[in-house]
This record gives structure tokens, sequence and C-alpha cells, in this order.
């Protein structure tokens, strides 16, 4: 294929360079905090003189750090159900129904997500800070940070769902129909393995977008239910240490390992339909 | 007409197929958005009209006082400037290199493609503040740009990036970059490619393509990637107190100095209704010059 | 005169793959050459590098005498016209046939006329202001073929420009760009895997296959007279009877056969073509030079004619019979061909 605006090299070579260039940025903070990792010294200092694991033990033997990283994973577990609940069901029913105000719903369900995570959690802090549910403290309790993610998460999974459900084929819903199955059996039997890679997709954008978000969780977390992205911004903002770019590797791994089982369930469910 | 025959056979308590059924599986997620944001932001916006006065948080009233501080204090109108050209220049860059990115992932095929595309995902996956952190390692006096080229002699005194507009907007564009790679990507998978041979075929030499065909066709992403990138950053409100120098002063961070530090909820609802308002008029703004929605495009 | 057109020794692999070996020919000014082949067999390759998107690793395009083969699509005289049709969705259907003209730097007060003319070309008066989506499959190519015309380039080329359309509209489309061959009078390369566009178009055809061109010649020729077996089976129905030669000449089941030929089979394993509206069946078999014996399997009504299926020691032959025949599934037969009819390849 002929790059499309010329068989010159010239411009293959500008586009490579540039292309090139931007992969670079995407690398520069993603490489220096991995090599920042395995630093042996006790401050952040470039060039690295010595390496060693001492910061990852630091980090683990951390009860501080250990909880925040906790309190993150349970945060970001609870928010992957909820929304993956809500907005999976929510999509099946937008797509077969049709009622007046259909796109204002679209609408007011899809808005949080393009709102700033500060106008959230502000909305959230003002709104509920003081209200107590069978005499808890609801502020700074870890359930209002899973409701403020799925705000984000939510519509993600709501927008995948919708559009997956658009291409479902809705006669094999009326095969099982036909065959005898009733409603709900066939929405577990049929609809939802049909739909599982949009589910599992939304799943894994729920699951990462809860455990990256840091500014909600600012606003709502108190010192015991703070996140490890909280813990490391104020970390940040009083002395970076080495044991933060530990803390940046530790929450991508979480990430990664997520899309990988995720890569892998796929692969298999792939071979399956084969 | 089986589904209906088999259905109403069954008891009327297991009819979830029935409108009435699943009408109510659309209640969970209207009741989190409608509780925990319309309800809020409508406290918002009432409480954007209190007083703030003494210890207390708020007190009842009914004043455009916090708007007119808005509007005629030169700091907030400053901060509301500057908050308003980094995200349009943030925008700006992000498209830019959004574009470039896009265009060579849809010339590529096979695995090739499949690695830019991870090279593309990167960014999304990774927090906000490992992004901050990264940065915040690279750009300083002993950060390892400085070391790296002192290193390379290409200079000869340390130097030091940090906490400056350009390191702001470095990482601001860092995180909005995926965003506007895979809006432009979807717009690129739906051009049929012959057109650009057409073009070319017809003797349109290599900026004529780009300019008659390519632009054109892409325009609407264009729109819609620097709308999300705009909307983004406008509301941003870490990235740039860890990076940018200390006159950088967003209204995001506004409104968290005044909610934390002087427990102004008043004041901080007004600059949220701000921000909405800014975040509503873009996306106003995107389906005006698109006649598309944008949130129809992530 | 040069030709309007000469590949010379043209060669492209991508990879591996050889996608065109070797492919010598030339065009003259006003003919129509079809490039006909299966999928793969690199017609579309060999287009694309006389169009200019892909690039040759050895050989020569010239066209008029001059050679392109390093120049970019936008510096050769060529049009395509695409199988998607490739029109431009955001500009009208006067602004996807002004393009090439505009690009070309033909002067604004010509533009207009030459425009109107070939919208009146392919009978799209009226369609001017229109979009691409606005129009029908059809129309589209209509456009496109307006589109490509209108530059009056020295070649035109079509890329499978009717694939996507259905059979109908086909028939009608290819029969107008013949007529507006005949009218213009450009010079043609035309792509396709469709073998009665390829005959009904052409005024030669060039089968290729794997990269290589099996016969360049006029239609008549290449059905009648295939230069060799890849184009004999490509072109038309065949049956197929192998032959071995071990001493006498023997029939797939081992029995020896006699068949009417000019000269001796040397030995070996043979092929022996017949096309099936060439075999005769029963009573008619008797009269034929070369006559064997088969079992009826199954038969079916194709509409016209009625297809007889025959084993004949283990191979499958089929004869299309006008009318019912006086037999069933599991009757031996005779089958019978005339000498003239049959070709033999080792």
């Amino acid at each position: 294929m002929v790059w499309p605006f010329s068989q010159s090299d010239l411009f293959r070579w500008l586009h490579a360079a540039l292309v090139t260039l931007i992969v670079l940025f995407i690398a520069v903070p993603v490489a220096v905090t991995a090599v920042m990792s395995f630093n042996d010294a006790s401050l952040i200092r470039f060039p690295i003189r010595a390496w060693s694991l001492r910061w990852y033990l630091d980090f683990f033997s951390s009860s501080q750090w250990t909880q925040a990283l906790r309190n993150s994973l349970e945060i970001a577990a609870y928010t992957t159900l909820v929304s993956t609940v809500f907005g999976t069901i929510a999509a099946y029913a937008f797509t077969r129904l049709r009622f007046p105000l259909k796109g204002a719903f679209y609408f007011l369900v899809m808005l949080p997500l393009f709102m700033p995570g500060i106008v959230l959690g502000l909305g959230i802090a003002i709104a509920f800070g003081g209200v107590e549910l069978f005499g808890l403290q609801l502020y700074g309790g870890k359930a209002l940070v899973v409701v403020a993610h799925c705000l984000w998460a939510m519509p993600l999974t709501f927008m995948v769902m919708e559009a997956t459900f658009k291409t479902f084929d809705e006669r094999l819903v009326e095969a099982a129909y036909d065959l005898g199955g009733g409603p709900v059996r066939t929405f577990f039997e049929v609809t939802l393995p049909m739909v599982s890679t949009g589910v599992i997709s939304g799943a894994l954008f729920s699951f990462v977008i809860s455990l990256n978000e840091f500014v909600m969780a600012l606003f709502l977390t108190t010192r015991d239910t703070q996140t490890l992205p909280v813990l490391m911004w104020l970390s940040l903002r009083s002395a970076g240490t080495p044991r933060l770019a530990v803390a940046a590797v530790v929450l991508a791994a979480a990430v990664f390992l997520s899309l990988v089982l995720v890569m892998l369930w796929y692969a298999r469910h792939v071979r399956k339909l084969r | 007409m089986t589904a209906v025959t088999l259905s109403e056979a069954r008891p009327a308590r297991l009819r979830v197929d029935g409108r009435l059924g699943q009408f109510a599986l659309l209640v969970p997620a209207l009741a989190l958005v409608t509780i925990f944001f319309a309800l809020p932001a409508i406290y918002m916006l009432r409480m954007s009209f209190n007083a703030h006065e003494g210890g207390q948080s708020y007190s009842e009233a009914w004043t455009f006082a916090n708007y007119l501080r808005l509007l005629t204090e030169p700091i907030y109108l400053f901060s509301l400037g500057k908050t308003f050209l980094l995200a349009l220049v943030t925008a700006a860059v992000t498209v830019v290199f959004a574009y470039i990115f896009a265009l060579y992932l849809w010339l590529q095929r096979g695995w090739h493609k499949l690695v830019f595309l991870a090279i593309a995902l990167c960014p999304l996956l990774i927090s906000e503040i490992s992004i901050i952190f990264g940065w915040w390692m690279f750009f300083p006096n002993n950060g390892v740009l400085s070391i790296t080229l002192l290193q390379l002699g290409l200079i000869e005194d340390k130097i030091s990036l940090m906490y400056t507009v350009f390191a702001a907007i470095v990482g601001l564009t860092y995180i909005s970059l995926p965003f506007g790679i895979f809006i432009l990507l979807s717009i690129f998978d739906g051009i049929d490619r012959r057109v650009l041979e057409a073009a070319s075929d017809l003797g349109a030499p290599p900026l004529k393509t780009f300019a008659e065909v390519l632009f054109p066709l892409t325009r609407s992403g264009i729109v819609v990637a620097f709308s999300q990138a705009f909307v983004w950053t406008i509301g941003t409100y870490a990235t740039p107190i860890a990076l940018g120098p200390d006159s950088l002063w967003t209204i995001g961070l506004e409104i968290y100095q005044q909610m934390n530090t002087w427990r102004d909820w008043p004041f901080a609802s007004a600059l949220a209704m701000v921000l909405i308002l800014l975040v509503l008029g873009s996306m106003a703004l995107t389906r005006r010059l698109t006649g598309r929605d944008v949130t129809h495009h992530v | 005169m040069s030709p309007a057109l000469e590949l010379v020794h043209l060669s492209k692999r991508f990879g591996g793959v050889v996608a065109v070996d070797d492919v010598s020919f030339s065009v003259a000014q006003g003919e129509f050459l079809t490039l006909l082949g299966p999928s793969g067999s690199g017609k579309t390759t060999t287009q694309r590098l006389i169009g200019g998107f892909e690039q040759p690793d050895s050989g020569e395009i010239r066209i008029k005498g001059q050679r392109v083969d390093r120049l970019p699509p936008y510096r050769r005289d060529t049009a395509t016209v695409f199988q998607s049709g490739a029109l431009f969705p955001h500009k009208t259907v006067a602004e996807n046939i002004a393009f090439g003209l505009r690009m070309r730097g033909v002067p604004a007060g010509e533009i207009g006329p030459r425009l109107k003319r070939a919208l009146e070309v392919v009978r799209l008066g009226g369609f001017e202001d229109r979009y691409p989506a606005q129009l029908s499959g059809g129309q589209k190519q209509r456009v496109a073929l307006a589109r490509a015309l209108v530059v009056e380039p020295a070649i035109v080329l079509f890329d499978e420009p009717l694939s996507a359309l259905d059979l109908s509209l086909r028939l009608q489309l290819r029969g107008e760009i013949k007529g507006l061959h005949e009218e213009l009078g450009f010079t043609a390369i035309y792509v396709t895997h469709d073998q009665s566009e390829a005959m009904a178009m052409s005024d030669r055809v060039a089968v290729m296959n794997a990269g290589r061109i099996e016969q360049i010649d006029r239609p008549e020729n290449i059905f009648n007279r295939p230069a060799n077996e890849f184009v004999y089976v490509f072109i038309g129905e065949s049956c197929c009877l192998p032959l071995t030669v071990n001493g006498a000449l023997r029939a797939p089941d081992g029995r020896p056969i006699d068949l009417s030929l000019a000269r001796p089979l040397p030995e070996g394993a043979h092929r022996l073509y017949v096309r099936p509206k060439q075999l005769r069946i029963g009573s008619e078999a008797e009269v034929c030079e070369n006559r064997i014996l088969g079992r009826i399997t199954f038969f079916e009504y194709l509409g016209d004619v009625y297809r007889y299926h025959v084993d004949v020691g283990g191979v499958g032959l089929f004869v299309d019979h006008a009318g019912m025949a006086p037999f069933g599934p599991g009757d031996q037969v005779l089958l019978g061909w005339s000498s003239r009819d049959m070709t033999v390849f080792q």
C-alpha cells in the first residue's frame, strides 16, 4: 500500500519520525518510573548507581501503603460489580424499549462521564457530607467512593453495552422463547453469553478507571479509607521518594494483570466459538 | 408473537419480559446518576447562591455575591482565563499528536497495528498520578532530561523544565492523547482508503489530497477529539499544580482550595457551576459543528 | 507511433509472495484489454502497478513511450474506475467529476461544459448536486466512470467496477461501458474475474494465474484455442477424464480404451478434456468417433438443459442434454464425442 499522500520517501520518513517521537513521549514517564522503582538509593537521583528491590520490600512491609492498595482493590471491585450490573441491564432495556424522552435518558446517564472529577467529588461531598445511614457516617466511607467512581464507570459500561446490544440478533431470543425458554432463563443462557465480550470489556474499563482515579477519592476518603493513588498524591506533595515509583509500578501491574486475565479469557472464549 | 403467548401463560410476577419489567431495569442506572449526580448538581446550584460567613461552611441566602466575586476579582478572572487558555493549547497539541498517530495506525496492518494500538492504550491504563510522577522525575534540574543532555554534552549546566507551563501541557497532553487517538481512529476506519488513491489518481499531489479529501473527511473527528481534550483539561486539578508553575492556578485547584482550605462551600459551588457550564457549552458547540453528540463518541 | 501502454518484464512481490511475475505486454491506442483471472492471480496488482499505487520491484511501464514506473499516481496520465466507486463522500456529483479537471489545471471556463458533457455521457443530468450517499449503486458507478473519463486520460483503468452490482444492472452497465468505448475510443485496461464480462467487452483478454500471463489473445481464441490446461479449465465448464498410456491407452478404471487420435500419446498420465455441451449421450453417442461406457448417478434440471452426471470408472463427468433422455439413475449409458472437440494435456 502506498502511503496515502505520496510515494515520496520524504513524507513517509517525516511521518515515521513524528510517530517515533510520540512513541518516545508515551514511553518516557513509564520507563523512568519503572527504572526508578529498582533504585537502591534513598533519594530520587539520576543516574542510578545501584540496583535493588529494597523499595519493593519497603512498600510491602508498610502497613499504610498495603492498606491503601487493599482499599483501592476493594473499591475497584465494588465499582466494577455495580457499574457492570447497572450499565448492562439498563443498556439491555434501553435498546429494546421505545419511550418518550429516550434521548434525555441517554444524555443524563452519559453526562457524568464528561464531568470533571472535581465537580463530581465536590457535589457528593457537600450533598452527602453530613448524611448518616443506620447510624453510620457515609462521608469518608468506601461506599461513597464506589458510588463516585460508578459515575464514570457506569456510563462507560452502559455505552459499551448499548453498542453491543444494538448488534445483537433479536431472533436468537425469539428462537429461545420459541423453544420454551422463559425470559429470565433466556437472558442468562442466551443473551448474556452472546454479549459476554461487551460485558467483560465494560467491567475491565470500570476496574481500571476506579483503580486509577484519585481526585474524587481525595475529596471523599479519610486516612483510613484512602486509596493508593490518593496516598501517592499526598506523598508526592510532601516529598517524593522511590517508594512512589514502586507504588506506580504496583498500580500499573494490577491494571495489566487484570488486562492479561481478560485477554486469556477472551482467547479461550474465541476458541470455543470457532 | 410466540413470546407474548408464552409469557402470558406464566404467572404475572415472572413477566420480566413485559414492558414494565423492562423499565424496571432502567431504574438502578437512573437512580445512580440522579441521586449522586443530578441532585448534588442541583444542590450545588442552590448552594452557589448561599452566603459564606465566619466559621460556618455556608449560611442560607439568595445572593449573586459568589458569581459577582468570580467576575470582578481579578485573581479569579485570571484563573478562569488561564484555565481556558491551558485547555485550548492542550487540546490543540493533543489533536495534532493524535492525528499523526491515528493516521499512522490506520495505515498499518496485522501485528504491527496491534503493537501501535497497545502503545496508544498505555496512557489510558496508567493513573494520572503515576504519569505526573514520571514527568516529575524527568523535568527537574536533577531529572532524567537534564542529566542525559549533560552527559551527552549538549548542555553545560543543568536545566530544569519543571514547574513550567510547558511541563503542565506535556502532562495534560499525555492524559488526553489516547482519547484523541481512539476518536480519530474510529473516524479514519470509516474512510474508504481508495478515495485517497482516487484523488492521487486524478492528479492531486499529496498536500492537495490532504486538504481536499482527508481533512474534510476527518473534520468531525478533529472537532470531537479537540472538544474531548478541552473538556478533560478544563476541569483538571492535579497535573497543573504538580508540574506547572505556582501561577498556574486552575479553576479545579481553586475549587479544591475553597472547599478544603477556606471551607467556603457557596463559592466552591459557584466555581463548579462555571465548570459544568463550560463542559455543557463545549458539548453543545461540538454538536453544532459536527451534527453529532460528543456522548456518542468516546 | 508507440503503443498506448507497454509493460516490460514487470515483477512485484509482497514479502515472500510473488504477486506479479515477469509480466510483459503492450496495448494499442484505443484497445480494450481485460485482465482475467481467479483471485490472487495478480491481475489487480498488475493494474495497481500501472496506476502507480504500487511500485514494481523490477521491470518497466511505459505510457505512450514515456517511462512512468517511478512516477506517483498524480503524475501519471491514468484514471481508475474503482470497484467501490471510491467517490469522495463529502463532495457532490459535480464536484467529484470536476475534481480531476481542477487538479490537472483545466481552466475554470472549460470545466463547466466538460462536466455537463460528462454527465450527459453517463446519463446523470440533473444529479449534479446530489451526494454519493444519495445515489444507488449503479448511479455511483456511473459517476465514477464519468470522473475517470472526463479527464481524458491516456489509459482508463477499470478495477472490477461492476462486481458489487446485481446481475441485471451489471449486464446493462457493461453494455454502456462498451458503447462508450466505441464512441469515445479510450484505451482501457479492465480487471475482472467474470469471464462472460471479459469475453463480451474485450478486444483482447489476458488470462492471469499465479502472477503470470497464461495467454493473451482475442476472446474467441481464448475459448476455442486455449494455450494450456489452466486456460482450458478456467474458461467455461469442462469435463476431465484422466488417461494413462501403459503399453496401451487405458481409461481410469485400467481397461483399454480406443480413441481416434491424430497421433498416438506418449507413455505416462494424460488428461482428456471435453466441454459438457459437446458430449453426447445414449443413441446420439453411437455415431461419435470416441465412445466410453458409464453409469448415470443422478440428473438435474438446469432450466435450459438436463445435466446428466455419469460415473466413468470412478470419475465423474457431466453431459448437458436438451430435453429429457430416456434413462435414469443406475442405467448404463454410452458417452461419445467428436475428436475435434477434445483436448488432451499431459
